[in-house]
């Protein structure tokens, strides 16, 4: 909320630095957020009077101008514009001056002749028509009044002001106005606060001669407010009020209009000024809309309106959106001659609801939706009146209409002190709470040690204990808060197992050289197709956001493959040469579509790879160690991933899950492309839950260490090409009667040395008893037997 | 027979010392001390002294030998010495060309960042806990003190699934959770990640990461809560940072604050960091709202307790002067690589 410092002033005395007040207010919970100081956007720009105008000998569109500008010697500046003349009085920048379009003017020659400063048009000073006569004319502009020469300009212009932004908390709405503001500070800095109080001549009649109301809807409208105002004398308002608006970002139009917009800012409530005479039936009828109705606001946009919609009509048809904004038909213009003026409380949710769908936002819509009291209504009228009395803006004609369902009783709160400082651990004085509360206009007594407090009608958000504490601890200062350690029992801060299982995945992929990745969680409708999924994939069972940001991001992921692909893409566009990846995350699985209770979010796992170094089987090692040393016995098979290689691709199974743990390897060029990967890429998706379901029953015990010698054998054989390597071992395994310790490969060989389909494989078998030194014998036999095992599949010894 | 041994002695001694490699030394000793030396030959030969010149020359004769044992020993050691030391003169190496390793990967800033929380947390004595990131309307915002059409909802745009569940947009769902499985005492933080329709740009993030913390106990005080955070505070940012406490609204705490620290980098005194303010807002937080334990069965009458709210990427970025948001989402290896 912007408050010129000059208005706050007219309420309550500050006189200590505004630095030093904006640290005050923001301290008790009014965080500034903005400071403007106007006088500093003009500096050195002075009236100043044409005394004699000569034209340039050296140039024709020039003139040479001396001027008083209220210093001993006239000061001669030369100017292009041809709208001066002798005895004008004019604003000129002197020489070292600021312009408020950040332009320095110094002094200098124009065509030979010196000129000291440059004289200023309406533009040049960023003036609008309104907020100086005849500041968008073409030339200089030429000042209306009669100023002494020398006048520093920001006292014509009524620039001596700072306009504060301050911060209101969503609990205050009562803050979103001057005097709100006003009441704060008043506490803040121990001053009295000054309200207007409002007084005003009448003209006699009845207002009820004039206007009917009629609330339909109290439930929308708990009050509504009417006054008739006749013979209205619409002109400008004064230059206070003018400054005030501007201060607060309006512009001012003409008394009426400025005066409603003034009551509005200074009050906190929002009111409208009808045309009495364009009120069909002279009727106002507060009522939902019908189905069907429309409007057309005074932005000169058409709505169409449901029975959801607050309007105020008059007997015929809507005239004014609620609280949000009026209608083009019952406008005020220079012409009106009667005024109808409306003060009200519309339900907060209500307008917050009709101004979003209908996509209209005004001050006034702002307010209502923040809430205002329907206390303070009353007030807000009687101070339009005063305000339409001292403008001598028309007649005020006798009369109130308020209707109303009833205003809200007095809350009284009644609360041992002790309880207060119970809660902030301080020790507030007693008489220092009533104090304080009472500067804030809760009315507070004090009576064996509890406190009676008379919450005042604009202060809805108090409502117990807690909101009375924070009262008294942001004015009494929070700098007394003084940090206290931990107390009560000792207890073991605990992780859930899934974190601890996560981080030891963690600690052994980065052991292999991976980096953690971070991506979001939703991700493009489109990725789905790029991974090549399936129409019926299961994949593709995705959570759509209702209101993406979007296309890009909206649908919660059922995979991390294609966000881990996009981030291979971009670190290869980088030209980093090569990466290897890891992200930990969750995958969002619907339990039905369209979404009527939770997702199922399931932890999910992805590793990436790409580089010179790395092939299927880099990855298969990370792979295959992850599940090693989380203790899963894994089986490696071929699988059909869509998106990966269909050569160069397995799945791991563990025992007793029908579902692969996981699935990796190269991925499809098809897919790549589709990713904007050129090279060769690899990538495998972990399923973490039955890991992590290892890794909690994993138990080591320690096996004792060898006490004989082992004896290695090499083993080479020949078998058919396309016989696993993983049967092989099997077979070789099969064979072991307790002493072959490691089967390890060692080589594989496909050439012109051995039939085209065939390979010769070379294994080093490692041979050692717990309990003897093996015999040679021993160990013949025992290669025997595997020999035997394996020429069951066709494996012969290479010769 | 003595003149011969003496100039036996001196021979070998002098062709000893002249020897420069162990080899050559191992063919002096067979040739004077082997079994076919010249000094054994010389004792063959001394059956033919008399029996009183004989124990003289014996006598002599091992002198001799002993001497010539001795230089042969000294001299061994002496050229082993040598060849070890030509052999490590050799050897001599580049110690400024780089080293070998495997190298290890790491994890992302925001968990190093997060696991830094969760141990200073944890030490504390709270449970690290997690929560669903799809809630539901109850849990987000109903149960928060933040009824259907309150204006603080305009406080976070949040986005939207289904009717009545949306992507989380605080973390402070999950003290609802907390409470309603546990009595006090409750001491707990859940760091995870939460969502917000925000443009992406150098400061927003629509996903991006919170830790909530919880404290409910009986007489739990404000100041128990600055004693906290003072703990949390000092563990990140150093012992001399000071805790500032500013008045605020949540509405699920009530009163509630802005906590700020004094700037690390000038020391309060005000900078570019700060942005000349000398302080630097890190977290909100409050007394847990009477309305919020009341709705989870704790009564307020009985048990307070603490809740605040730390944004994680901030203090990421922060920490490391990450200057755009955007690159904790990008995963670029250079940028991954320069945080372990």
């Amino acid at each position: 909320m912007k408050v010129s410092l000059n208005w706050l002033k007219r309420y309550v005395d500050i006189d200590i630095p505004v630095e030093e007040f904006c640290d005050r207010m923001t301290m008790s919970g009014f965080e500034v957020e903005d400071v403007e100081d106007l006088s500093a956007s003009m500096e050195n720009v002075k009236v100043g009077r044409i005394v004699k105008l000569e034209k340039h000998p050296d140039a024709d569109k020039l003139q040479v101008c001396q001027l008083d500008v209220g210093e001993a010697e006239p000061v001669q500046i030369i100017t292009g514009a041809q709208n001066v003349f002798e005895g004008a009085l004019v604003p000129c920048a002197l020489h070292n001056s600021k312009l408020p379009n950040g332009t320095h003017i110094k002094k200098g020659k124009l065509r030979g002749l010196p000129s000291n400063g440059m004289l200023c048009s309406g533009e040049e000073l960023c003036l609008k028509e309104g907020d100086y006569p005849g500041a968008e004319v073409y030339g200089i502009l030429i000042l209306q009044e009669d100023y002494a020469p020398g006048t520093d300009m920001r006292d014509v212009l009524h620039r001596n002001d700072v306009i504060i932004d301050f911060s209101i908390l969503s609990n205050r709405p009562d803050c979103n106005s001057v005097i709100g503001v006003a009441r704060e500070a008043a506490v803040v800095l121990g001053k009295e606060l000054r309200l207007p109080k409002p007084a005003y001549k009448t003209s006699g009649g009845d207002v009820t001669e004039h206007i009917a109301i009629s609330v339909e809807d109290y439930d929308l409208c708990p009050r509504y407010m009417g006054r008739v105002v006749k013979n209205l004398r619409i002109k400008p308002s004064p230059d206070w009020m003018k400054d005030c608006l501007r201060g607060a970002g309006m512009r001012p139009i003409n008394n009426i209009v400025d005066i409603t917009n003034f009551v509005m800012l200074e009050t906190g409530h929002p009111m409208h000024a009808f045309n009495l005479n364009d009120i069909a039936g002279r009727q106002i009828i507060v009522r939902r809309a019908k189905d069907g109705e429309s409007i057309t606001t005074l932005d000169g946009r058409e709505h169409g309106l449901n029975g959801e919609m607050l309007v105020i009509a008059d007997a015929e048809k809507p005239s004014c959106l609620a609280g949000i904004m009026g209608g083009l038909e019952s406008e005020i213009t220079e012409e009106t001659t009667d005024l109808f003026l409306e003060c009200a409380k519309f339900r907060r949710d209500n307008v917050r609801r009709t101004a979003r769908t209908l996509g209209v936002r005004t001050e006034s819509s702002a307010r209502f939706e923040k809430g205002v009291d329907t206390v303070g209504v009353e007030y807000a009228m009687e101070r339009a009146l005063q305000l339409i009395d001292e403008l001598d803006a028309g007649d005020i004609i006798d009369g109130v209409i308020d209707r109303n369902n009833g205003l809200p009783a007095e809350r009284v709160l009644t609360v041992p002190a002790e309880r207060i400082n119970e809660l902030l651990g301080v020790e507030v004085p007693f008489e220092e709470m009533v104090r304080i509360l009472n500067a804030l206009e809760i009315e507070t007594t004090l009576e064996n040690g509890v406190l009676t407090c008379r919450i005042p009608y604009f202060r809805d958000d108090i409502e117990g204990r807690a909101d009375l504490a924070e009262e008294v601890m942001r004015i009494y200062g929070y700098e007394h808060i003084v940090g206290t350690p931990m107390k009560g029992e000792v207890i073991r801060g605990k992780k859930l197992p899934e974190r601890i299982c996560g981080d030891r995945v963690k600690e052994l992929l980065t052991a292999h050289g991976m980096r953690e990745i971070t991506t979001y969680s939703f991700i493009s409708s489109k990725a789905l197709d790029q991974l090549g999924l399936a129409a019926d994939d299961g994949r593709r069972e995705a959570v759509a956001l209702l209101n993406p940001l979007g296309e890009e991001y909206s649908v919660m992921r059922t995979q991390l493959a294609s966000s881990m692909l996009t981030v291979l893409s971009t670190n290869m566009s980088r030209k980093n040469p090569a990466g290897r990846f890891f992200e930990l995350s969750k995958v969002f699985k619907p339990k039905s579509l369209p979404l009527t209770e939770q997702p199922d979010e399931l932890p999910a796992l992805c590793l990436g790879l790409y580089g010179d170094e790395e092939d299927f089987f880099t990855l298969k090692g990370i792979v295959e160690e992850l599940f090693a040393r989380c203790g899963a016995k894994a089986e490696y098979l071929r699988s059909d991933e869509p998106y990966l290689h269909p050569g160069r691709q397995a799945k791991v199974m563990l025992p007793g899950c029908s579902a692969p743990a996981a699935v990796f390897g190269e991925v499809h060029p098809s897919a790549a492309a589709r990713f904007d990967i050129s090279g060769r890429a690899y990538l495998a998706e972990i399923n973490p839950a039955p890991l992590y379901e290892v890794m909690e029953k994993q138990r080591i015990t320690y096996q004792p260490l060898p006490k004989f010698p082992a004896s290695t054998r090499d083993l080479a054989v020949i078998a058919d090409r396309e016989l696993p390597i993983a049967e092989m071992e099997k077979a070789i395994r099969a064979a072991d009667s307790g002493i072959v310790e490691k089967v390890e490969l060692f080589d594989v060989y496909q050439g012109s040395q051995i039939p085209a389909d065939k390979k010769s494989v070379a294994y080093s078998i490692v041979l050692r008893a717990a309990d003897r030194t093996l015999t040679d014998e021993e160990c013949d036999e025992a290669m025997k037997k595997i020999l035997t095992s394996l020429e069951k599949i066709h494996v012969f010894l290479r010769q | 027979m003595r003149e011969q041994l003496e100039q036996i002695k001196a021979a070998a001694l002098r062709e000893m010392q002249k020897c420069g490699d162990l080899k050559a030394l191992d063919a002096l000793r067979v040739s004077y001390l082997g079994k076919k030396g010249q000094l054994t030959a010389i004792l063959k030969q001394m059956g033919r002294l008399s029996a009183e010149e004989r124990p003289v020359v014996g006598q002599i004769a091992n002198e001799v030998r002993q001497a010539l044992e001795e230089a042969l020993a000294a001299r061994q050691e002496a050229l082993r010495e040598k060849e070890l030391n030509d052999r490590l003169a050799a050897e001599r190496i580049d110690v400024t060309m780089p080293g070998k390793a495997a190298k290890a990967g790491g994890l992302h800033p925001l968990s190093i960042v997060t696991n830094d929380l969760i141990d200073i947390f944890q030490s504390m004595g709270f449970d690290v806990v997690d929560g669903p990131e799809v809630e539901t309307d109850h849990y987000l915002f109903e149960a928060l003190n933040l009824p259907k059409d309150h204006p603080a909802r305009d406080m976070q745009d949040t986005f939207y699934l289904g009717d009545n569940l949306l992507l989380r947009s605080q973390t402070s769902s999950a003290q609802i959770r907390v409470m309603e499985q546990r009595k006090p005492p409750i001491r707990m933080v859940c760091p995870g990640r939460v969502f917000r329709a925000d443009e992406v740009d150098a400061t927003h993030s629509p996903v991006f990461h919170q830790m909530e913390g919880l404290v409910v106990d009986k007489g739990i005080t404000m100041c128990d809560l600055k004693g906290c955070l003072e703990q949390f505070v000092h563990e990140i940012y150093g012992p001399e940072t000071r805790v500032r406490f500013r008045p605020s609204f949540f509405p699920f705490t009530e009163p509630s604050v802005e906590v700020d620290v004094s700037c690390s980098e000038c020391g309060g005194k005000g900078c570019r960091i700060c942005k000349g303010a000398g302080w630097i807002e890190i977290l909100g937080a409050g007394m847990v709202h009477p309305n919020v334990l009341r709705g989870c069965g704790i009564d307020p009458e009985v048990y307070s307790g603490f809740a605040f709210g730390v944004g994680i990427d901030r203090l990421t970025t922060t920490r490391y002067r990450i200057s755009d948001i955007r690159l904790l989402f990008e995963n670029d290896q250079r940028f991954l690589e320069q945080f372990n």
